[in-house]
């Protein structure tokens, strides 16, 4: 089968898919459209890449593979099926992925919600000191430091990184779950007290 | 009620807003209404048994006790009409903040949850060493302002001062420092951070420099680059450099 595009022929499907497994497997971040076609130089510029992920998905699907293809942080990357976590496991010296904190997800709950934001708004919610929380998001790079804030005293601003989306397997902030308004936690508490 | 007490686990707050939810959740308490007489009796056992277990610095909570005194005694004061004659709860400050705070609180749980369900998957990763690249100091080409910060953490403590109380001045500017630095640079196309703070003597010194390639940096004179994080700091010639 040739792929054809408004009736030009371009590049014929296996070999598409292919190309597209071989960056899958070599790229350090999730492979975007834009990348995608940056790699195939000219001859590329008219393929949508989400038509060949999906051929290439319904492959792995159909013979079976360990790993599938996984849509994330606006991109795709190859991952492995759940049920090998603990055969995985042991390629890591610590028991697998460590978990976080409840006070390092809240921190980050605060960032992923209000970002760009400061220590202080972080603090002023959770109403306890928040260094330390900080740090370990940063030291993880699910958190990074994007500029400062435009007002006396400069204080560093805070978003979520790449990272932080392939760790929740999320392909946008905007795919989080809506945050409850407070009138809903409310009538829900009146509820309660009925 | 200390008997209650002992029976939460201790461990399990986050804060003095989240010690208040549970207290207002376990007595179904009225958010709107809260009596604050009792709550605040509750939430300081709390802080007496934990400072006699040394749970945590007890900073935050005493803020709190402190803020939870104050509308106690704002509450026993005959009340007072604003020029709108609208009368303002005391309390009204304290129930938003526990409004936001439970809010969050409530997401956690949701990322919670996708940590769980993503926990399982692992990405493939290929190898971060590739050999076409000669120049090794270029792989990490995005070095973001907390790599740089850590790294002159970890260099500047080989500069740990006697403790010596005689007091010098020290005769270094940023723009001394700046001007140095150009003058380097101008003779050499690349220096080594860790190179340059083999020269000096003083932390003060070193701290002034930093400054130096931050605002360098900011201005765009200079680039820096780093292999891997910890490592020395590459120095070279920025897109404005020398204007």
């Amino acid at each position: 089968m040739i792929y054809l595009y408004q009736g030009v022929a371009l590049l014929e499907i296996n070999e598409l898919k292919q190309i597209v497994e071989a960056l899958l497997i070599a790229t350090p971040e999730p492979l975007t459209e834009a990348r995608f076609h940056t790699c195939l130089g000219d001859s590329g510029s008219k393929i949508p890449l989400q038509e060949v992920i999906r051929e290439l998905a319904s492959d792995y699907e159909k013979s079976g593979r360990a790993f599938f293809i996984k849509e994330v942080a606006g991109g795709y990357q190859i991952v492995t099926n759940a049920e090998f976590e603990s055969y995985i496991k042991g390629l890591f010296s610590k028991s697998g992925k460590l978990r976080l904190s409840q006070a390092a997800l809240e921190t980050l709950a605060i960032v992923s919600y209000k970002q760009p934001v400061t220590r202080n708004d972080i603090e002023s919610i959770r109403g306890v000191s928040s260094d330390s929380s900080l740090r370990t998001l940063l030291d993880r790079k699910l958190l990074e430091i994007r500029g400062r804030e435009d007002s006396p005293g400069r204080a560093l601003l805070y978003r979520t990184s790449t990272e932080f989306l392939q760790y929740f397997g999320l392909n946008s902030v905007k795919d989080l779950p809506r945050l409850r308004e407070v009138e809903d936690i409310l009538a829900e508490d009146d509820n309660e007290l009925v | 009620m200390k008997n209650q007490l002992h029976r939460i686990d201790l461990e399990m707050f986050e804060g003095p807003l989240d010690l208040l939810l549970f207290l207002i959740k376990r007595d179904e308490l009225n958010i709107y209404d809260i009596p604050i007489a009792q709550i605040t009796k509750d939430f300081l056992d709390y802080v007496d048994l934990a400072k006699e277990l040394k749970l945590y610095s007890a900073g935050d909570f005493v803020l709190m006790a402190a803020t939870l005194m104050k509308i106690k005694a704002r509450m026993l004061l005959p009340i007072e009409a604003n020029g709108d004659d609208e009368i303002e709860d005391p309390r009204t400050e304290l129930m938003n903040m526990l409004l936001e705070y439970k809010r969050y609180k409530e997401a956690t749980s949701t990322f919670s949850e996708m940590e769980r369900f993503e926990r399982p998957h692992y990405y493939h990763i290929p190898a971060t060493w590739n050999p076409q690249q000669e120049d090794n100091t270029a792989i990490l080409e995005d070095v973001k302002l907390y790599d740089i910060m850590l790294t002159f953490q970890y260099l500047i403590k080989n500069y740990e001062e006697p403790a010596t109380h005689s007091v010098a001045v020290e005769e270094v500017t940023l723009s001394e420092q700046v001007g140095f630095l150009n003058g380097l640079l101008q003779a050499k196309a690349k220096l080594s951070f860790a190179g340059l703070l083999e020269k000096f003597e003083s932390r003060l010194v070193v701290v002034v420099t930093f400054l130096a390639i931050l605002e360098m940096l900011r201005n765009r004179q200079v680039k820096v680059k780093q292999s891997k994080l910890f490592d020395d700091l590459f120095i070279s010639r920025g897109s404005t450099f020398g204007n």
